[in-house]
Protein backbone atom coordinates (compact mmCIF):
# COMPACT_ATOMS: atom_id res chain seq x y z
CA UNK A 1 0.00 0.00 0.00
CA UNK A 2 2.95 2.45 1.45
CA UNK A 3 4.72 1.93 -2.03
CA UNK A 4 1.96 2.55 -4.00
CA UNK A 5 1.28 6.06 -2.42
CA UNK A 6 4.90 7.10 -2.65
CA UNK A 7 4.94 6.31 -6.42
CA UNK A 8 1.54 8.19 -7.83
CA UNK A 9 1.04 6.79 -11.64
CA UNK A 10 -0.56 10.04 -12.74
CA UNK A 11 1.08 13.25 -13.37
CA UNK A 12 -0.90 15.28 -10.38
CA UNK A 13 0.50 16.09 -7.23
CA UNK A 14 0.81 13.44 -4.77
CA UNK A 15 -1.75 12.23 -2.36
CA UNK A 16 0.55 12.21 0.12
CA UNK A 17 1.59 16.54 -0.60
CA UNK A 18 -2.21 17.20 -0.67
CA UNK A 19 -2.31 15.29 3.12
CA UNK A 20 0.66 17.48 4.49
CA UNK A 21 -0.71 20.82 2.76
CA UNK A 22 -4.88 20.55 3.49
CA UNK A 23 -6.82 23.33 0.70
CA UNK A 24 -3.35 23.03 -0.76
CA UNK A 25 -1.51 25.55 1.39
CA UNK A 26 1.95 26.68 1.65
CA UNK A 27 3.78 29.30 3.33
CA UNK A 28 3.13 32.45 2.05
CA UNK A 29 5.48 34.16 -0.62
CA UNK A 30 6.69 30.60 -1.49
CA UNK A 31 10.16 30.89 -3.01
CA UNK A 32 12.21 27.46 -4.03
CA UNK A 33 15.55 26.89 -3.20
CA UNK A 34 16.03 23.62 -4.33
CA UNK A 35 16.28 25.05 -8.24
CA UNK A 36 18.29 28.31 -9.50
CA UNK A 37 14.00 30.29 -10.09
CA UNK A 38 14.16 32.16 -13.38
CA UNK A 39 12.13 35.15 -11.89
CA UNK A 40 12.80 35.63 -8.46
CA UNK A 41 10.65 38.76 -6.80
CA UNK A 42 12.85 40.34 -3.95
CA UNK A 43 10.78 42.05 -1.24
CA UNK A 44 9.22 44.45 -3.91
CA UNK A 45 8.11 47.89 -3.22
CA UNK A 46 6.16 50.56 -5.51
CA UNK A 47 5.10 53.57 -3.63
CA UNK A 48 3.53 56.71 -6.07
CA UNK A 49 4.79 60.07 -5.33
CA UNK A 50 1.56 62.09 -6.04
CA UNK A 51 0.98 65.80 -5.21
CA UNK A 52 -2.06 64.59 -2.82
CA UNK A 53 0.87 62.39 -1.00
CA UNK A 54 2.34 59.29 -1.42
CA UNK A 55 0.42 56.06 -2.26
CA UNK A 56 1.77 52.76 -1.93
CA UNK A 57 0.88 50.61 -4.30
CA UNK A 58 2.54 47.69 -3.59
CA UNK A 59 3.78 46.97 0.20
CA UNK A 60 6.07 43.99 0.34
CA UNK A 61 6.10 41.09 -2.53
CA UNK A 62 8.37 38.17 -2.81
CA UNK A 63 8.09 34.56 -4.69
CA UNK A 64 9.87 32.95 -7.25
CA UNK A 65 8.65 31.92 -10.34
CA UNK A 66 10.76 28.31 -11.24
CA UNK A 67 11.50 27.37 -15.16
CA UNK A 68 8.60 26.35 -17.32
CA UNK A 69 5.79 27.16 -14.90
CA UNK A 70 2.54 28.88 -15.74
CA UNK A 71 1.77 30.56 -12.37
CA UNK A 72 -1.58 33.21 -11.65
CA UNK A 73 -1.58 36.15 -9.89
CA UNK A 74 -5.46 37.11 -8.61
CA UNK A 75 -6.36 39.53 -6.55
CA UNK A 76 -9.25 42.00 -6.06
CA UNK A 77 -9.07 45.19 -8.41
CA UNK A 78 -6.85 47.80 -7.28
CA UNK A 79 -4.49 45.30 -6.01
CA UNK A 80 -1.70 46.60 -7.95
CA UNK A 81 -1.11 44.08 -10.16
CA UNK A 82 -0.33 45.76 -12.88
CA UNK A 83 1.84 47.96 -10.61
CA UNK A 84 3.33 44.82 -9.77
CA UNK A 85 3.76 43.57 -13.86
CA UNK A 86 5.58 47.02 -14.80
CA UNK A 87 7.87 46.37 -12.08
CA UNK A 88 8.91 42.76 -13.45
CA UNK A 89 8.91 43.64 -17.20
CA UNK A 90 11.21 46.26 -16.33
CA UNK A 91 8.73 49.35 -17.50
CA UNK A 92 9.33 50.54 -13.82
CA UNK A 93 11.16 50.98 -11.26
CA UNK A 94 10.31 49.57 -7.53
CA UNK A 95 10.68 51.81 -4.84
CA UNK A 96 12.35 49.29 -3.01
CA UNK A 97 13.49 45.63 -3.27
CA UNK A 98 14.31 44.37 -6.96
CA UNK A 99 13.58 41.62 -9.30
CA UNK A 100 15.83 38.92 -11.00
CA UNK A 101 16.40 36.37 -14.07
CA UNK A 102 18.54 34.27 -14.00
CA UNK A 103 20.34 36.09 -10.88
CA UNK A 104 20.47 39.55 -12.74
CA UNK A 105 18.57 42.62 -11.49
CA UNK A 106 16.36 43.66 -14.28
CA UNK A 107 16.67 47.28 -14.33
CA UNK A 108 14.76 47.77 -18.00
CA UNK A 109 12.87 45.38 -20.28
CA UNK A 110 14.71 42.32 -20.23
CA UNK A 111 15.61 40.66 -23.89
CA UNK A 112 14.15 37.17 -22.49
CA UNK A 113 10.73 38.21 -21.55
CA UNK A 114 7.72 39.08 -23.49
CA UNK A 115 5.19 40.91 -22.13
CA UNK A 116 0.85 40.68 -23.77
CA UNK A 117 -1.11 43.60 -22.37
CA UNK A 118 -4.83 43.62 -21.95
CA UNK A 119 -5.98 46.20 -23.93
CA UNK A 120 -4.73 44.58 -27.29
CA UNK A 121 -6.37 47.52 -29.62
CA UNK A 122 -3.28 49.34 -28.11
CA UNK A 123 -0.46 47.36 -27.97
CA UNK A 124 -0.62 46.15 -31.67
CA UNK A 125 0.66 48.71 -34.04
CA UNK A 126 -2.87 49.73 -36.13
CA UNK A 127 -0.20 50.92 -39.14
CA UNK A 128 1.47 47.21 -39.70
CA UNK A 129 -0.81 44.24 -40.68
CA UNK A 130 -0.74 41.00 -38.95
CA UNK A 131 2.51 39.23 -39.93
CA UNK A 132 4.32 42.50 -39.89
CA UNK A 133 3.32 42.99 -36.11
CA UNK A 134 4.24 39.50 -34.99
CA UNK A 135 7.26 40.38 -37.22
CA UNK A 136 8.51 43.60 -36.14
CA UNK A 137 10.71 42.50 -33.07
CA UNK A 138 12.46 40.00 -34.73
CA UNK A 139 13.69 42.19 -37.23
CA UNK A 140 14.52 44.57 -34.69
CA UNK A 141 16.66 41.67 -32.86
CA UNK A 142 18.36 41.52 -36.57
CA UNK A 143 16.77 38.01 -37.19
CA UNK A 144 17.53 36.77 -41.24
CA UNK A 145 14.48 37.41 -43.51
CA UNK A 146 13.52 33.89 -44.31
CA UNK A 147 14.15 33.10 -40.79
CA UNK A 148 11.40 35.93 -39.90
CA UNK A 149 9.29 34.70 -42.39
CA UNK A 150 9.50 30.99 -41.03
CA UNK A 151 9.10 32.13 -37.37
CA UNK A 152 5.93 34.56 -37.94
CA UNK A 153 3.77 31.14 -40.28
CA UNK A 154 4.96 29.55 -37.25
CA UNK A 155 3.63 31.76 -34.84
CA UNK A 156 0.36 32.30 -36.54
CA UNK A 157 -0.08 28.84 -37.05
CA UNK A 158 0.01 28.11 -33.44
CA UNK A 159 -2.35 30.45 -32.42
CA UNK A 160 -4.91 29.72 -35.52
CA UNK A 161 -4.29 32.97 -37.66
CA UNK A 162 -2.65 31.42 -40.77
CA UNK A 163 -5.82 32.82 -42.92
CA UNK A 164 -5.09 36.94 -42.17
CA UNK A 165 -1.92 37.59 -42.58
CA UNK A 166 -2.31 40.78 -44.43
CA UNK A 167 -4.93 42.12 -43.00
CA UNK A 168 -4.64 44.94 -40.52
CA UNK A 169 -4.83 44.32 -36.61
CA UNK A 170 -7.99 46.48 -36.28
CA UNK A 171 -10.18 44.53 -39.23
CA UNK A 172 -9.69 41.59 -36.77
CA UNK A 173 -12.22 40.77 -33.86
CA UNK A 174 -10.95 41.11 -30.08
CA UNK A 175 -10.16 37.76 -29.52
CA UNK A 176 -8.15 37.83 -32.80
CA UNK A 177 -6.36 40.61 -31.93
CA UNK A 178 -5.19 39.53 -28.76
CA UNK A 179 -4.27 36.12 -30.38
CA UNK A 180 -1.75 38.38 -32.54
CA UNK A 181 -0.38 39.82 -29.66
CA UNK A 182 0.13 36.14 -28.10
CA UNK A 183 1.97 34.67 -31.82
CA UNK A 184 4.24 38.17 -31.71
CA UNK A 185 5.54 37.10 -27.97
CA UNK A 186 5.46 33.47 -29.38
CA UNK A 187 7.87 34.24 -31.98
CA UNK A 188 9.56 36.33 -29.97
CA UNK A 189 10.74 33.39 -28.27
CA UNK A 190 10.92 34.53 -24.58
CA UNK A 191 11.79 32.29 -21.32
CA UNK A 192 9.41 34.28 -19.62
CA UNK A 193 5.74 34.90 -20.58
CA UNK A 194 4.12 38.10 -18.65
CA UNK A 195 -0.13 38.39 -19.39
CA UNK A 196 -1.63 40.89 -17.83
CA UNK A 197 -5.27 40.37 -17.74
CA UNK A 198 -5.24 39.41 -21.56
CA UNK A 199 -8.70 38.17 -22.07
CA UNK A 200 -10.12 40.66 -19.79
CA UNK A 201 -11.86 42.82 -22.54
CA UNK A 202 -13.00 39.55 -24.92
CA UNK A 203 -16.49 37.72 -24.70
CA UNK A 204 -16.85 34.62 -21.87
CA UNK A 205 -16.54 32.13 -25.39
CA UNK A 206 -13.43 33.81 -27.04
CA UNK A 207 -12.24 33.91 -23.31
CA UNK A 208 -12.34 29.81 -23.24
CA UNK A 209 -10.43 29.07 -26.43
CA UNK A 210 -7.66 31.66 -25.46
CA UNK A 211 -7.13 29.87 -22.52
CA UNK A 212 -6.89 26.81 -23.94
CA UNK A 213 -4.45 28.14 -26.53
CA UNK A 214 -2.11 29.48 -23.39
CA UNK A 215 -2.24 26.16 -21.92
CA UNK A 216 -1.17 24.70 -25.11
CA UNK A 217 1.64 27.33 -25.90
CA UNK A 218 2.76 26.95 -22.53
CA UNK A 219 3.14 23.15 -22.71
CA UNK A 220 4.71 23.40 -26.40
CA UNK A 221 7.32 25.62 -25.53
CA UNK A 222 7.99 25.50 -21.87
CA UNK A 223 8.07 29.02 -21.32
CA UNK A 224 7.61 30.17 -17.67
CA UNK A 225 4.36 32.11 -17.93
CA UNK A 226 3.14 34.88 -15.30
CA UNK A 227 -0.64 35.14 -16.24
CA UNK A 228 -2.33 38.68 -14.39
CA UNK A 229 -5.72 38.09 -13.91
CA UNK A 230 -9.24 39.28 -11.55
CA UNK A 231 -10.95 36.36 -12.91
CA UNK A 232 -10.60 33.70 -9.63
CA UNK A 233 -12.15 30.52 -12.27
CA UNK A 234 -9.58 31.36 -15.00
CA UNK A 235 -6.57 31.55 -12.32
CA UNK A 236 -7.56 27.96 -10.94
CA UNK A 237 -8.30 26.82 -14.46
CA UNK A 238 -4.94 27.96 -15.78
CA UNK A 239 -2.54 27.78 -13.41
CA UNK A 240 -0.42 25.44 -11.53
CA UNK A 241 0.20 27.92 -8.86
CA UNK A 242 -2.15 30.52 -8.03
CA UNK A 243 -0.72 33.75 -6.19
CA UNK A 244 -3.19 35.20 -3.77
CA UNK A 245 -2.53 39.29 -3.99
CA UNK A 246 -4.11 40.98 -0.78
CA UNK A 247 -5.65 44.61 -1.17
CA UNK A 248 -3.68 47.46 -1.75
CA UNK A 249 -1.33 48.09 -0.42
CA UNK A 250 0.10 44.63 -1.38
CA UNK A 251 1.27 42.22 -0.28
CA UNK A 252 0.82 38.00 -0.93
CA UNK A 253 -1.82 37.15 0.70
CA UNK A 254 -1.55 33.19 0.22
CA UNK A 255 -0.19 30.86 -2.28
CA UNK A 256 -2.00 28.16 -3.63
CA UNK A 257 -0.43 24.98 -5.38
CA UNK A 258 -3.45 24.01 -8.38
CA UNK A 259 -3.01 19.94 -8.22
CA UNK A 260 -5.38 19.49 -10.95
CA UNK A 261 -4.57 17.31 -13.74
CA UNK A 262 -2.03 18.41 -16.83
CA UNK A 263 -4.61 18.03 -19.21
CA UNK A 264 -7.65 20.53 -18.78
CA UNK A 265 -10.45 20.77 -20.70
CA UNK A 266 -13.16 23.56 -20.18
CA UNK A 267 -15.56 20.82 -19.19
CA UNK A 268 -14.20 18.38 -17.85
CA UNK A 269 -11.84 20.34 -15.42
CA UNK A 270 -14.18 22.90 -14.70
CA UNK A 271 -17.31 20.30 -13.08
CA UNK A 272 -14.37 18.32 -11.01
CA UNK A 273 -14.77 18.57 -7.50
CA UNK A 274 -10.97 19.35 -7.34
CA UNK A 275 -11.58 22.57 -8.93
CA UNK A 276 -14.70 23.68 -7.18
CA UNK A 277 -12.49 23.28 -3.76
CA UNK A 278 -9.92 25.18 -5.02
CA UNK A 279 -11.80 27.46 -6.58
CA UNK A 280 -13.99 27.66 -3.57
CA UNK A 281 -10.66 28.48 -1.20
CA UNK A 282 -9.26 31.18 -3.31
CA UNK A 283 -12.91 33.09 -3.66
CA UNK A 284 -12.92 33.09 -0.22
CA UNK A 285 -9.46 34.28 0.18
CA UNK A 286 -10.02 36.95 -2.22
CA UNK A 287 -13.32 37.95 -0.04
CA UNK A 288 -11.02 38.25 2.70
CA UNK A 289 -8.64 40.36 1.09
CA UNK A 290 -11.69 42.53 0.07
CA UNK A 291 -12.61 43.33 3.79
CA UNK A 292 -9.35 44.28 4.41
CA UNK A 293 -7.77 40.99 6.10
CA UNK A 294 -3.86 41.01 5.93
CA UNK A 295 -2.20 38.08 6.62
CA UNK A 296 0.96 40.11 8.36
CA UNK A 297 -1.83 41.66 11.15
CA UNK A 298 -3.43 37.89 11.13
CA UNK A 299 0.15 36.79 11.99
CA UNK A 300 0.81 39.52 14.38
CA UNK A 301 -2.48 38.89 16.26
CA UNK A 302 -1.94 34.45 16.75
CA UNK B 1 -22.86 55.95 -61.51
CA UNK B 2 -21.85 56.86 -58.44
CA UNK B 3 -18.50 57.79 -60.31
CA UNK B 4 -20.79 60.56 -62.88
CA UNK B 5 -22.71 62.03 -59.84
CA UNK B 6 -19.64 62.44 -57.42
CA UNK B 7 -18.19 64.39 -60.79
CA UNK B 8 -20.93 66.28 -61.28
CA UNK B 9 -20.56 67.21 -57.54
CA UNK B 10 -17.54 68.22 -58.31
CA UNK B 11 -18.22 70.55 -61.52
CA UNK B 12 -21.96 71.96 -60.24
CA UNK B 13 -20.92 74.92 -58.01
CA UNK B 14 -18.14 76.11 -60.57
CA UNK B 15 -20.21 75.74 -63.92
CA UNK B 16 -23.14 78.03 -62.36
CA UNK B 17 -20.78 80.59 -61.14
CA UNK B 18 -19.21 80.66 -64.37
CA UNK B 19 -22.47 81.21 -66.03
CA UNK B 20 -23.98 84.24 -63.34
CA UNK B 21 -20.23 85.81 -64.60
CA UNK B 22 -21.48 84.96 -67.83
CA UNK B 23 -25.06 86.77 -67.43
CA UNK B 24 -22.91 89.26 -64.97
CA UNK B 25 -20.79 90.63 -67.73
CA UNK B 26 -23.40 89.98 -71.25
CA UNK B 27 -24.42 93.97 -71.21
CA UNK B 28 -21.39 96.69 -71.72
CA UNK B 29 -18.66 94.45 -69.47
CA UNK B 30 -16.61 96.89 -67.15
CA UNK B 31 -12.70 97.65 -67.84
CA UNK B 32 -11.70 95.74 -64.83
CA UNK B 33 -13.63 92.52 -65.18
CA UNK B 34 -13.42 90.58 -68.23
CA UNK B 35 -16.15 88.14 -69.62
CA UNK B 36 -15.20 84.32 -69.01
CA UNK B 37 -14.47 83.77 -72.47
CA UNK B 38 -12.21 86.59 -72.86
CA UNK B 39 -10.62 86.11 -69.48
CA UNK B 40 -10.27 81.67 -70.81
CA UNK B 41 -8.39 83.02 -74.32
CA UNK B 42 -6.06 85.28 -72.39
CA UNK B 43 -5.06 82.57 -69.86
CA UNK B 44 -3.65 79.69 -72.79
CA UNK B 45 -2.80 83.03 -74.32
CA UNK B 46 -0.41 84.51 -71.43
CA UNK B 47 0.42 80.81 -69.50
CA UNK B 48 1.26 78.07 -72.36
CA UNK B 49 4.01 80.57 -74.11
CA UNK B 50 7.36 81.39 -72.84
CA UNK B 51 5.84 82.65 -69.56
CA UNK B 52 5.59 78.95 -68.39
CA UNK B 53 9.13 78.49 -68.47
CA UNK B 54 10.24 82.16 -67.14
CA UNK B 55 7.42 82.78 -64.37
CA UNK B 56 5.23 79.35 -63.39
CA UNK B 57 8.44 77.28 -63.10
CA UNK B 58 10.65 79.04 -61.32
CA UNK B 59 8.08 79.98 -58.93
CA UNK B 60 6.63 76.03 -58.71
CA UNK B 61 10.13 74.80 -57.89
CA UNK B 62 10.56 77.14 -55.30
CA UNK B 63 7.05 76.54 -53.85
CA UNK B 64 8.27 72.95 -53.59
CA UNK B 65 11.31 73.69 -52.05
CA UNK B 66 9.79 75.30 -49.68
CA UNK B 67 7.38 72.26 -49.32
CA UNK B 68 10.15 70.11 -48.93
CA UNK B 69 12.10 71.65 -46.31
CA UNK B 70 9.00 72.88 -44.39
CA UNK B 71 7.91 69.22 -44.05
CA UNK B 72 11.99 67.99 -43.79
CA UNK B 73 12.52 70.79 -40.50
CA UNK B 74 9.14 70.38 -39.28
CA UNK B 75 9.30 66.81 -39.00
CA UNK B 76 12.96 66.48 -37.87
CA UNK B 77 12.60 69.30 -35.71
CA UNK B 78 9.44 67.86 -34.14
CA UNK B 79 10.94 64.79 -33.24
CA UNK B 80 13.57 65.87 -31.67
CA UNK B 81 11.80 68.36 -29.70
CA UNK B 82 8.70 66.10 -28.69
CA UNK B 83 11.47 63.24 -27.66
CA UNK B 84 12.87 65.41 -25.04
CA UNK B 85 11.36 67.05 -22.39
CA UNK B 86 14.06 69.21 -21.12
CA UNK B 87 14.57 70.63 -25.85
CA UNK B 88 10.73 71.36 -25.57
CA UNK B 89 10.95 73.64 -21.99
CA UNK B 90 13.67 75.21 -23.56
CA UNK B 91 12.28 75.89 -26.95
CA UNK B 92 8.92 76.22 -26.73
CA UNK B 93 8.07 79.85 -25.42
CA UNK B 94 10.77 80.75 -28.00
CA UNK B 95 8.97 79.15 -30.69
CA UNK B 96 5.60 80.75 -30.06
CA UNK B 97 7.37 84.09 -30.67
CA UNK B 98 9.09 83.23 -33.45
CA UNK B 99 5.83 81.35 -35.30
CA UNK B 100 3.71 84.69 -33.73
CA UNK B 101 5.63 87.33 -36.28
CA UNK B 102 3.99 87.47 -40.05
CA UNK B 103 6.73 86.35 -42.14
CA UNK B 104 5.86 88.86 -44.95
CA UNK B 105 7.37 91.55 -42.57
CA UNK B 106 10.48 89.49 -42.51
CA UNK B 107 11.16 89.85 -46.27
CA UNK B 108 12.81 93.28 -46.08
CA UNK B 109 15.30 91.67 -43.18
CA UNK B 110 16.10 88.68 -44.75
CA UNK B 111 16.60 90.49 -48.11
CA UNK B 112 19.21 92.54 -46.07
CA UNK B 113 20.77 88.82 -44.55
CA UNK B 114 20.54 86.82 -47.91
CA UNK B 115 19.98 89.06 -50.64
CA UNK B 116 17.07 89.05 -53.00
CA UNK B 117 17.46 85.69 -55.05
CA UNK B 118 15.65 82.41 -54.79
CA UNK B 119 17.06 81.66 -51.40
CA UNK B 120 15.50 84.88 -49.88
CA UNK B 121 11.92 83.25 -51.47
CA UNK B 122 12.13 79.55 -50.33
CA UNK B 123 13.19 80.94 -47.01
CA UNK B 124 10.22 83.09 -46.35
CA UNK B 125 8.32 80.42 -47.63
CA UNK B 126 9.78 78.11 -44.94
CA UNK B 127 9.67 80.46 -42.15
CA UNK B 128 5.87 80.29 -42.77
CA UNK B 129 4.94 77.15 -43.69
CA UNK B 130 7.29 75.25 -41.12
CA UNK B 131 5.20 76.15 -37.82
CA UNK B 132 1.99 73.68 -38.39
CA UNK B 133 4.26 70.81 -39.56
CA UNK B 134 6.71 71.65 -36.78
CA UNK B 135 3.99 71.79 -33.85
CA UNK B 136 1.59 69.43 -34.98
CA UNK B 137 4.56 67.04 -35.09
CA UNK B 138 5.68 68.07 -31.62
CA UNK B 139 2.38 67.60 -30.46
CA UNK B 140 1.81 64.30 -32.40
CA UNK B 141 4.71 62.87 -30.54
CA UNK B 142 3.88 63.66 -27.29
CA UNK B 143 0.15 61.89 -27.29
CA UNK B 144 1.84 58.55 -28.43
CA UNK B 145 -0.12 55.60 -26.87
CA UNK B 146 1.37 54.53 -23.40
CA UNK B 147 0.75 50.83 -24.11
CA UNK B 148 2.28 51.21 -27.72
CA UNK B 149 5.22 52.51 -26.34
CA UNK B 150 5.51 50.21 -23.47
CA UNK B 151 5.09 47.66 -25.81
CA UNK B 152 7.96 48.65 -28.27
CA UNK B 153 9.94 48.93 -25.35
CA UNK B 154 9.27 45.42 -23.67
CA UNK B 155 10.56 44.27 -27.16
CA UNK B 156 13.56 45.71 -27.18
CA UNK B 157 13.51 48.15 -29.83
CA UNK B 158 16.35 50.16 -30.66
CA UNK B 159 16.37 53.64 -31.49
CA UNK B 160 16.29 54.10 -35.33
CA UNK B 161 13.25 51.21 -35.02
CA UNK B 162 11.40 53.16 -32.34
CA UNK B 163 11.44 56.38 -34.48
CA UNK B 164 10.79 54.70 -37.96
CA UNK B 165 7.92 52.09 -36.81
CA UNK B 166 6.60 53.95 -33.62
CA UNK B 167 6.98 57.35 -32.91
CA UNK B 168 6.98 58.41 -36.81
CA UNK B 169 3.53 56.04 -37.56
CA UNK B 170 1.95 57.06 -34.45
CA UNK B 171 2.37 61.15 -34.97
CA UNK B 172 1.51 60.35 -38.82
CA UNK B 173 -2.26 61.98 -38.61
CA UNK B 174 -1.32 64.98 -36.95
CA UNK B 175 1.86 65.63 -39.29
CA UNK B 176 -0.98 65.30 -42.10
CA UNK B 177 -2.81 67.71 -40.66
CA UNK B 178 0.05 70.22 -40.34
CA UNK B 179 1.11 69.52 -43.77
CA UNK B 180 -2.22 70.15 -45.35
CA UNK B 181 -2.57 73.91 -43.50
CA UNK B 182 1.13 74.39 -44.72
CA UNK B 183 0.29 74.26 -48.47
CA UNK B 184 -1.81 76.85 -48.49
CA UNK B 185 0.42 79.09 -46.23
CA UNK B 186 3.20 78.20 -48.53
CA UNK B 187 1.22 79.08 -51.64
CA UNK B 188 0.30 82.71 -50.12
CA UNK B 189 3.93 82.99 -49.49
CA UNK B 190 5.39 82.03 -52.66
CA UNK B 191 3.46 84.76 -54.26
CA UNK B 192 4.70 87.48 -51.15
CA UNK B 193 7.76 86.58 -51.78
CA UNK B 194 7.75 87.42 -55.31
CA UNK B 195 6.69 90.69 -55.14
CA UNK B 196 9.29 92.39 -53.72
CA UNK B 197 12.41 92.78 -55.69
CA UNK B 198 11.75 90.44 -57.91
CA UNK B 199 12.22 89.71 -61.71
CA UNK B 200 10.16 86.61 -62.61
CA UNK B 201 7.56 84.49 -60.75
CA UNK B 202 3.78 84.34 -60.55
CA UNK B 203 3.93 87.23 -57.78
CA UNK B 204 6.03 89.32 -59.54
CA UNK B 205 3.84 88.49 -62.99
CA UNK B 206 0.63 89.22 -61.34
CA UNK B 207 1.83 92.36 -59.80
CA UNK B 208 3.06 93.57 -63.14
CA UNK B 209 -0.13 93.33 -65.39
CA UNK B 210 -1.64 95.14 -62.32
CA UNK B 211 0.26 98.11 -62.50
CA UNK B 212 0.06 98.08 -66.25
CA UNK B 213 -3.51 97.65 -66.67
CA UNK B 214 -3.47 94.30 -68.17
CA UNK B 215 -6.58 93.13 -66.06
CA UNK B 216 -7.62 89.99 -68.29
CA UNK B 217 -3.89 89.29 -67.81
CA UNK B 218 -4.05 89.61 -64.08
CA UNK B 219 -7.21 88.18 -63.59
CA UNK B 220 -5.64 85.01 -65.54
CA UNK B 221 -2.80 84.64 -63.42
CA UNK B 222 -5.04 84.63 -60.40
CA UNK B 223 -6.89 81.87 -61.30
CA UNK B 224 -3.91 79.86 -62.66
CA UNK B 225 -2.81 80.54 -58.83
CA UNK B 226 -5.81 78.84 -57.53
CA UNK B 227 -5.18 76.12 -59.60
CA UNK B 228 -2.64 75.50 -58.68
CA UNK B 229 -3.42 75.67 -54.94
CA UNK B 230 -6.46 72.52 -56.28
CA UNK B 231 -3.58 71.01 -57.62
CA UNK B 232 -1.61 70.68 -54.65
CA UNK B 233 -4.69 69.64 -52.46
CA UNK B 234 -5.30 66.58 -55.00
CA UNK B 235 -1.81 65.52 -54.79
CA UNK B 236 -2.00 66.03 -50.95
CA UNK B 237 -5.11 63.83 -50.84
CA UNK B 238 -3.53 61.23 -52.67
CA UNK B 239 -0.74 61.20 -50.69
CA UNK B 240 -2.39 61.22 -47.32
CA UNK B 241 -5.02 58.43 -48.51
CA UNK B 242 -1.83 56.21 -49.59
CA UNK B 243 -0.32 56.81 -46.37
CA UNK B 244 -2.79 57.52 -43.82
CA UNK B 245 -4.82 54.68 -45.45
CA UNK B 246 -4.79 52.80 -41.73
CA UNK B 247 -5.74 55.86 -39.82
CA UNK B 248 -8.76 56.11 -41.64
CA UNK B 249 -9.72 52.32 -42.00
CA UNK B 250 -9.31 52.42 -38.25
CA UNK B 251 -11.40 55.36 -37.71
CA UNK B 252 -14.45 54.14 -39.66
CA UNK B 253 -14.33 50.99 -37.62
CA UNK B 254 -14.30 53.35 -34.15
CA UNK B 255 -16.70 55.25 -35.17
CA UNK B 256 -19.25 52.00 -36.74
CA UNK B 257 -18.84 50.46 -33.13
Amino acid sequence: MTSEHSQPTNPVVSQSSIQDTPDGRIPVGRTMPDEQPMLSVQNLKKVYHTDGGDIEAVRNLTFDLPKGQLACLVGPSGSGKTTLLKCISGLMAPSAGEVTLHGQKVTGPPKSMAVVFQEYGRSLFPWLRVAENVELPLKNQGMEKAARKEAVEQALEAVGLAHVPKSYPWQLSGGMQQRVAIARAVAYQPEVLLMDEPFAAVDAQTRADLEDLVRGIWKKLGVSVLFVTHDIDESVYLGERVIILSSSPTIIQEDVLVDLPAERDQLETRSSQRFAELRHHVYEQIQLAKKGFRPEEAAAMR
Amino acid sequence: MTYIRTSLHIVALPLILIFIWFLATLGEASFFVPTPQLLIETFFETWTSERFLSDVFPSLGRLMIGIALSILIGIVGGLLIGSFRWLRALLEPTLEFFRAIPPPVLIPVIMLLIGIGDEMKVSVIVLGAVWPILLNTIEGVRSMDEVLADTSRTYGMNRVNTVRYLILPSAMPQIMAGIRQSLSIALILMVISEMFASTEGLGFAIVQFQRSFAIPEMWSGIVLLGLIGVVLSFIFQLAERWILGWYHGLREIEQSA
